[in-house]
């Protein structure tokens, strides 16, 4: 059902039709079964074209398993013509067993156009169920940018971007990062989210007594990050596996620390002292090379080595197959028999991606200061 | 819960996938048996899909069988592609988890056969990078045990070579009386200590049954009423709907209160009655969980027929089909005096339970597969309503489901919508699959990845097993020795006995209908 109201909207409006729902729903006859209302948190949802917020309603709807909410999912084209603003509502039901009551969460679409864009953050407050959080969903391009943006900051208490979609990723990186010192709400990357299997399987050689010593002896890290020539390069995803690396292990960035060689990408650092003495100080680089793309990949990253170079030779790698589906990871060290085998490395659902941060109620202390360091990197681009 | 590896290795910090476990070697003892290809591999190969082991993780099979490596793969490839809950086995993770895999071939008793495993140890930990590090599962039959353990100790096994830790799972049964456990634990102490022993009880790997700590302590309105004040009794039941099968020679020397009361039913039983652990560490919650077992009053010989009731399947039919009788089974003796169904009024003499009946029960060929814990509240004080006496209104009851779907259910009391006051009761559902949209781990998934980074807070310590089986030998001895009732028969696909409901009957309750 649509409300199309000539401005403003009617609040009140919206309020029954979602009762209205809810009643039909549980009305014995419309359904095989039961229906179960849950919320646990506001969604608000912004969407940067109508294409895109067909596809949000899905990720929304299977979101609803797991985090069943209310979802405001607004699409603003603040450009066009004539000032308009039209919602409507609907339910989001999944059945998660057979048998078994269906969960169901709901959805109040708001398309607004023109001047009416200004109103919107006073809809969306009036439609917020209290007493849940809020969390701003933004992906598409350039979210910081948006007058939208800036007004919704103060409504809410986490904000999800995706930096796969960042349209200037050097410049939108430094200002999440930004952002993320200064703001009272939670910053969230799904790209991040992406990494995680990167991360484990790299923290995976270490978890072994006799491997730990060697990655303090880390000099040299190479990332190799998918390069799409007919699109300008996005290597948002390298920037933050380059900046847990460097966060995580206490690297500190040198002065005028990046060059770039076209698509070649050099960070230089410095490496705290395992020992003290005249070989104390030592320099770690990280180099950012481009790879070709592969369809059906989990995401834009082909492999990362790292390696000690300098003294015992040793060299940790977790690549990309020839099988999209599975990643290799290999550790090899001098006068040692190299350890390697294959890995599940399955592409992520947008869906599990948004349920994974969800989940996370506090910050993230990792994410904070992977953020903090990949920001320093792309000031230097 | 110590693991010095991820507590230094930096990157750990963050990491949602949390505890990993070092590179190690787990010699799994009965490698060619049923438990081996049914639960083990199938485990340890979703542990490894889901990047929870480390690269280098090895399994050594030991078993008699003249087997191959090749064969020994191919016969758990067969295992996981018919049992593992994520299907048929990807083929590229299955080849690069299978180098790690190989067979060792040796009976238990052959002294041989442990000074070429400690070698073929020493070899995996140069090329597979596991530093030492073993894992040794007893999945044999328990007269194997003291071979094995023995043999252990000789062949300095117990003790890893450098800085490598060694842990060794023992299967139920764990004794068959308090003697033999005790004898089996001071066997196992006297080669390894007790920190290296994880004694399994798959019940405690299974979600729910962490989730009655969680549930008790982890919210606030349950506790202050989870005591004699507001409990009238509680009710845990372990119902299997399969007979004997094929291990009836075993089954007739052991009986339903060895084979479930003895470990799964008491472990529930300590769940949900237990005070609040100072911590939720190893020894913090078995801590508490010894004391109310110890609290539990012995059923006096006299008592047994108050407080006990046997009972032994007959020809009936089970979902539709035909089972024989229980003197039918292959293996059983014809006029065997075996419970194959159980059912006991245990009191605990604590401040918190005193005068609150704990009723168990458990059986084999009862109508349904199915495990719960139901505590049952009083009933409202006083009637106010007009629609007929006290009685008529149900008591609340919280339930927590183990099998085979695990949930949490509150049943309350509701105002039938309309002018009249009419009163029924609803039910309040928990599910986990439908509030969590993930499928729940296997109990062993979790057990053993619990065993490998070092965390035995839900395995079985010595003091546990040997007040369990303090509390019941009694009772099995004075059965024994033909005292009480002798076990009444019951037909299959029934709840047991008459005499069972009578128990209740006596005390004016009744089992939960399931
Ligand atoms: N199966 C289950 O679902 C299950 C569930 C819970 C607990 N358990 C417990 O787990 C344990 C194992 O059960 P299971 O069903 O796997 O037993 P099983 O199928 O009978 O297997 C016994 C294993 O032990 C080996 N074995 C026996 N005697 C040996 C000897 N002298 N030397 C070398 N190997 C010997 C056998 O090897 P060969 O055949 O090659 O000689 C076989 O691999 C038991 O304690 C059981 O109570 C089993």
């Amino acid at each position: 059902m649509t409300l199309t109201s000539p401005n403003p909207v009617d609040i009140a409006a919206i309020e029954r039709e979602l009762t209205q729902l809810w009643k039909e729903a549980a009305e014995p006859g419309t359904t095989n079964h039961a229906v179960t209302r849950a919320l646990t948190l506001n969604l608000v949802a912004v969407a940067p074209d109508s294409f895109s917020a067909n596809r949000m309603t899905e990720v929304v709807m299977g979101l609803t398993r797991t985090h069943p909410n209310r979802t405001i999912l607004v699409t603003a084209n603040p450009a066009g013509p004539e000032s308009r603003m039209e919602a409507w509502v609907q339910a989001n039901c999944q059945l998660v067993a057979p048998g078994a009551p269906q969960v169901c969460g709901e959805q109040v679409s708001i398309e607004a156009s023109g001047a009416s864009v200004a109103q919107v953050p006073s809809l969306v407050l009036s439609l917020l169920v209290p007493e849940l959080p809020v969390v701003l969903w933004w992906p598409g391009h350039s979210p910081f940018e948006s007058p939208l943006f800036q007004r919704a900051q103060s409504l809410v208490d986490r904000v999800i971007v995706d930096s796969a979609d960042f349209a200037h990723p050097e410049r939108d990186l430094r200002r999440m990062a930004e952002l993320n010192q200064s703001s009272t709400y939670v910053m969230s990357d799904l790209n991040w989210a992406r990494l995680t299997l990167w991360r484990e399987l790299v923290a995976q050689f270490f978890d072994s007594r006799g491997l730990l010593p060697h990655l303090f002896r880390l000099d040299k890290v190479v990332i190799d990050y998918e390069r799409d020539p007919r699109q300008p390069a996005n290597r948002a995803q390298a920037l933050l596996l380059a900046g847990w690396l460097a966060s995580r292990l206490g690297w500190t960035p040198l002065d005028n620390s990046v060059s770039l060689e076209g698509d070649l990408v050099r960070i230089h650092m410095r490496r705290p002292a395992p020992t003290v003495g005249p070989q104390a100080m030592r320099l770690v680089t990280i180099e950012l090379h481009p790879a070709p793309v592969v369809e059906d990949s989990m995401d834009s990253l082909a492999a990362v080595r790292l390696s000690a170079t300098d003294g015992v030779q040793a060299s940790f790698v977790v690549e990309r197959t020839d099988d999209p589906a599975c990643a290799r990871t290999k550790a090899d060290l001098a006068g040692m028999t190299p350890i390697a085998r294959i890995v599940r490395a399955t592409q992520r659902e947008e869906t599990d991606l948004l349920a994974t941060e969800l989940r996370l109620l506090s910050r993230d202390r990792t994410f904070d200061e992977t953020l903090r360091m990949a920001g320093v990197f792309a000031r230097g681009m | 819960m110590t693991d010095t590896a991820i507590l230094d290795n930096p990157l750990r910090a963050g990491l949602r996938l949390g505890r990993a476990p070092e590179p190690c070697t787990m010699v799994i003892f009965g490698a060619t048996g049923d438990l081996t290809s049914r639960k083990l591999v199938p485990a340890l190969y979703n542990l490894a899909r889901e990047h929870r082991l480390p690269a280098g993780f090895s399994v050594v099979g030991f078993a008699r069988r003249d087997w191959s490596d090749d064969y020994f793969r191919q016969e758990l490839l067969d295992g996981i592609n018919a049992n593992s809950r994520s299907g048929a086995a990807d083929p590229a993770l299955w080849e690069s988890f299978a180098q790690g895999i190989s067979y060792h071939r040796s009976d238990f008793t052959n002294p041989e056969g442990y000074a070429s495993l400690a070698e073929r140890l020493n070899q995996i930990d140069e090329q597979r990078g596991t530093g030492g590090n073993r894992v040794f599962y007893l999945a044999t039959p328990p007269d194997s045990y003291h071979d094995i353990i023995q043999n252990l100790g000789t062949h300095g096994l117990n003790h890893a070579p450098g800085n490598g830790w060694t842990r060794i799972i023992v299967e139920k049964p764990f004794g068959h009386d308090l003697e033999s456990a005790r004898a089996l634990n001071q066997q196992l102490l006297s080669v390894f200590s007790e920190d290296q022993i994880y004694r399994i009880d798959h019940y405690l790997g299974k979600e729910t049954v962490q989730n009655i700590l969680v549930f008790r302590f982890g919210n606030g309105i349950f506790e202050p009423i989870w005591s004699r004040r507001y409990v009238d009794h509680v009710q845990i039941t372990v119902a299997e709907s399969i007979g004997v099968e094929d291990r009836g020679g075993y089954y007739d020397h052991s009986g339903a209160t060895r084979d479930m009361i003895q470990n799964h039913l008491m472990q529930l039983l300590s769940l949900v009655a237990m005070e609040p652990p100072v911590a939720y560490d190893a020894n913090a919650v078995r801590d508490e969980k010894v004391k109310v077992m110890r609290a539990i009053q012995p059923i006096a010989p006299e008592q047994l027929d108050n407080c006990t009731v046997r009972g032994q399947y007959t020809a009936g039919s089970v979902a539709g089909k035909p089972v024989q009788g229980y003197h039918s089974e292959k293996g059983v003796t014809p006029d065997s005096h075996t419970e194959t169904y159980v059912a006991l009024k245990l009191a605990i003499e604590s401040w918190r339970w005193a005068g609150v009946p704990f009723y168990l029960r458990t059986g084999k060929c009862l109508p349904r597969r199915v495990s719960e814990i139901a505590v049952q509240f009083k009933a409202a004080p006083l009637m106010l309503f007009a629609n007929g006496p006290t009685s008529d209104i149900e008591a609340n009851a919280l339930s927590i489901k183990i099998q085979p779907d695990e949930g949490i259910t509150l049943k309350f009391n509701s105002k039938v919508p309309g002018q009249a006051s009419q009163i029924r009761p609803v039910t309040m559902d928990f599910r986990y699959g439908t509030s969590f949209g993930v499928a729940s781990p296997e109990a062993y998934e979790r057990l053993l990845l619990d065993c490998l980074v070092g965390d035995g807070t839900l395995f079985t310590r010595r003091d546990e097993v040997e007040t369990s089986w303090a509390l019941l030998t009694p009772l099995l001895q004075a059965w024994q020795a033909g005292q009480g009732q002798p076990p009444q028969p019951y037909e299959a696909g029934t709840w047991g006995p008459h005499a069972a409901d009578e128990l209740l009957a006596r005390d004016g309750r009744a089992w939960r209908r399931l």
